[in-house]
């Protein structure tokens, strides 16, 4: 019972002292704790599906802003890592029988291989030329998979997985649990000592060579990791959906990514993950209310460009830092960020602007 | 006899048809300070880039404490000991000052050497202390001036705690102030000793410069460079006499 005691006080030491005193933390605390409580209210099948999409494809756009936004390494072609995911887990459940939990972190380490695989080749590339390069890797095994057909399932792709879990509740739960802790330690990983030397990189790798860093290894480990995560939110759409498909290898996925995290706000994170989180919903509510007026529904990817041209047109870094610029100030002194009605800096007590 | 700190023989580049420097020869002891003079365009960045490993030479070798470093990556040339910094500044602008100082302390070099610091930020804030850019060590580097851009470069230099620095141009585009400043953390530098948590030992040196009365004071010998040749090698005031040296470079009157 101390012991609880103490985890609790500590808790609402970091809750009162870290979390409560910046709006931007306030809205990741209360995102997450509506996702963890929604169920409680409905169950609907159709809604949860969308739901569960969207944490699968929230993983997804992280991962690509980890490799191209913070690290710099424009990858178009970043559906390569979810598409491999997507098809060794699948081959893992269809021919070896591993349930879910043996063959989503399997798939994901083939999503790192991939990583190696397409890492080494672009370590001498940079901006449209790398970028050309990654859109390459996926459309080479796309003509792959087609070229297989008793391996890959062909254009039908392996169908009948076994299901990621019992119940679609316990499904929501899991995918969007493991948004939220694979989110928290892409953050984590972008804020730590390796986050400060991918940072460097972006900015000047021959700088960062003339440091002393070996870059080669960075770049390798920015490309691995992205693979990973990548990886992860491949497993889970194989699983959920069932079935790993060419669709998974589609230029159009890796465009999407791109797309979603140019939204939200690249180079942290979290605006990835708020872009799938407004971007995937938008795209169903826009089929559904389209639906009953002929002609329109193919209408919807026309709106849904526009909006997106509009919102960077007006918000150019994206949406969320936007946002996050218009609840938040930094201090001139100490550089801390601070609720925009505060007169003074909460850490230093400087005069905030 | 003992090996030379550091032995250039025979150090060839060519860019498409233009030589940049020209069987270059050379040998430096682990005291000196160097100067490395020359018109522009006479191959004094290519040869100082050539040494640190960014530019890889045609022919010739280049031999550091005894081993051969020709064809060693970059940031194995910065983990043996030679640091250099850009005469054309190149800060990571978007992040701070602390942690554009921060990559160097992050070298294999840097964590061995200062194993017992507890913080790299703790060190990184001695290098800008040593530099004397501390008070703006959470400014965006974009902030900052062309002078203390120069001191950021010195200071990301420095952090790797070197044996060979090598300045391209560390008193360009600074006022008649900011150079003597400059001049004086150089010669402390060169003396060695702790700057709180970082350690100098004392590193060789060579500096590429125009300003001549500056760089007279400091250097030990200056090769002077022309047209990827080495025209005269000797000290500053061998060199202001060499004839060949005024009419390739000095020109006549007062430096």
């Amino acid at each position: 019972m101390g012991l609880l005691g103490v985890y609790f006080r500590r808790t609402v030491t970091i809750l009162r002292s870290e979390v409560l005193v910046l709006p931007s933390r306030i809205a990741v605390l209360v995102f997450i704790v509506a996702l963890m409580a929604l169920p409680l209210f409905t169950q609907d099948y159709y809604f949860l599906r969308v739901l569960i999409l969207t944490s699968i494809f929230a993983i997804f756009a992280a991962s690509w802003d980890l490799l191209s936004g913070f690290t710099g390494q424009m990858n178009f072609g970043h559906a390569l890592f979810f598409g491999v995911a997507a098809y060794v887990t699948a081959l893992l459940n269809l021919k070896l029988g591993l349930p879910p939990y043996f063959s989503i972190p399997l798939g994901a380490v083939g999503g790192v291989l991939t990583g190696l695989v397409v890492g080494i080749p672009c370590l001498r590339l940079k901006g449209s030329y790398l970028a050309l390069t990654t859109l390459a890797f996926p459309i080479i095994l796309t003509g792959l998979v087609f070229a297989i057909p008793d391996v890959t399932g062909g254009e039908l792709g392996l169908a009948g997985l076994s299901r990621l879990t019992g119940s679609r509740v316990m499904d929501y739960y899991l995918t969007s649990g493991l948004m939220v802790i694979l989110g928290f330690a892409m953050w984590k990983i972008t804020d730590s000592k390796t986050g400060i030397i991918l940072h460097a990189i972006r900015e000047d790798e021959l700088a960062v060579r003339t440091s002393g860093v070996n870059t080669t290894r960075y770049k390798l480990l920015a490309f691995c990791m992205s693979g990973f995560f990548a990886g992860v939110a491949g497993g889970l759409y194989a699983h959920f959906m069932r079935l790993a498909g060419p669709s998974g290898l589609e230029v159009g996925l890796s465009f999407q990514v791109i797309i979603w995290a140019v939204f939200g706000g690249m180079v942290t994170i979290y605006g990835p993950i708020a872009g799938v989180f407004i971007l995937y919903p938008l795209m169903e509510v826009l089929r559904v209310a389209l639906d009953s007026f002929p002609g329109l529904p193919e209408m919807r990817m026309f709106i849904f460009a526009a909006l997106v041209l509009l919102t960077l047109l007006f918000m150019p870094e994206g949406l969320i830092p936007w946002v996050r610029d218009k609840v938040e100030i930094e201090c001139p002194r100490c550089k801390v960020r601070n609720a925009f009605n505060r007169k003074r800096c909460r850490v230093c007590d400087a005069v905030l602007d | 006899m003992a090996q030379p700190f550091l032995e250039v023989s025979g150090l060839h580049k060519d860019f498409g048809g233009l030589t940049a420097t020209n069987n270059v020869s050379f040998a430096m002891g682990r005291d000196e300070v160097l100067g490395l003079i020359g018109p522009n365009g006479a191959g004094k960045t290519t040869l100082v880039r050539l040494i640190s490993g960014i530019l890889r030479p045609d022919r010739g070798s280049i031999r550091f404490k005894g081993k051969n470093i020709t064809r060693k990556k970059t940031w194995d040339i910065v983990n043996m000991g030679i640091a250099s910094t850009f005469q054309n500044m190149r800060p990571f602008r978007r992040l701070p000052i602390i942690a554009n100082v921060m990559v160097s302390c992050l070298s294999p070099r840097a964590m061995k050497r200062g194993e017992w610091v507890k913080k790299v930020e703790a060190k990184a804030m001695d290098a800008l202390e040593f530099a004397g850019i501390s008070d703006m060590a959470l400014e965006k580097a974009s902030t900052l001036s062309q002078g203390d851009l120069k001191r950021l470069e010195v200071a990301r230099a420095v952090a790797t705690e070197p044996e060979l620095l090598l300045l391209d141009e560390p008193f360009g585009g600074l006022s008649p102030a900011e150079t003597d400043l400059m001049a004086k953390s150089i010669a402390r530098l060169h003396k060695g000793g702790r700057f709180g948590r970082l350690h100098s030992e004392g590193p060789a040196m060579i500096i590429i410069e125009h300003k001549l009365a500056q760089l007279m004071k400091i250097v030990d010998r200056i090769i002077v460079l022309d047209f990827g040749n080495i025209i005269a090698d000797g000290t500053p005031e061998q060199i202001v006499e060499n004839p060949e040296v005024i009419e390739a470079y000095l020109g006549e009157g007062e430096i």
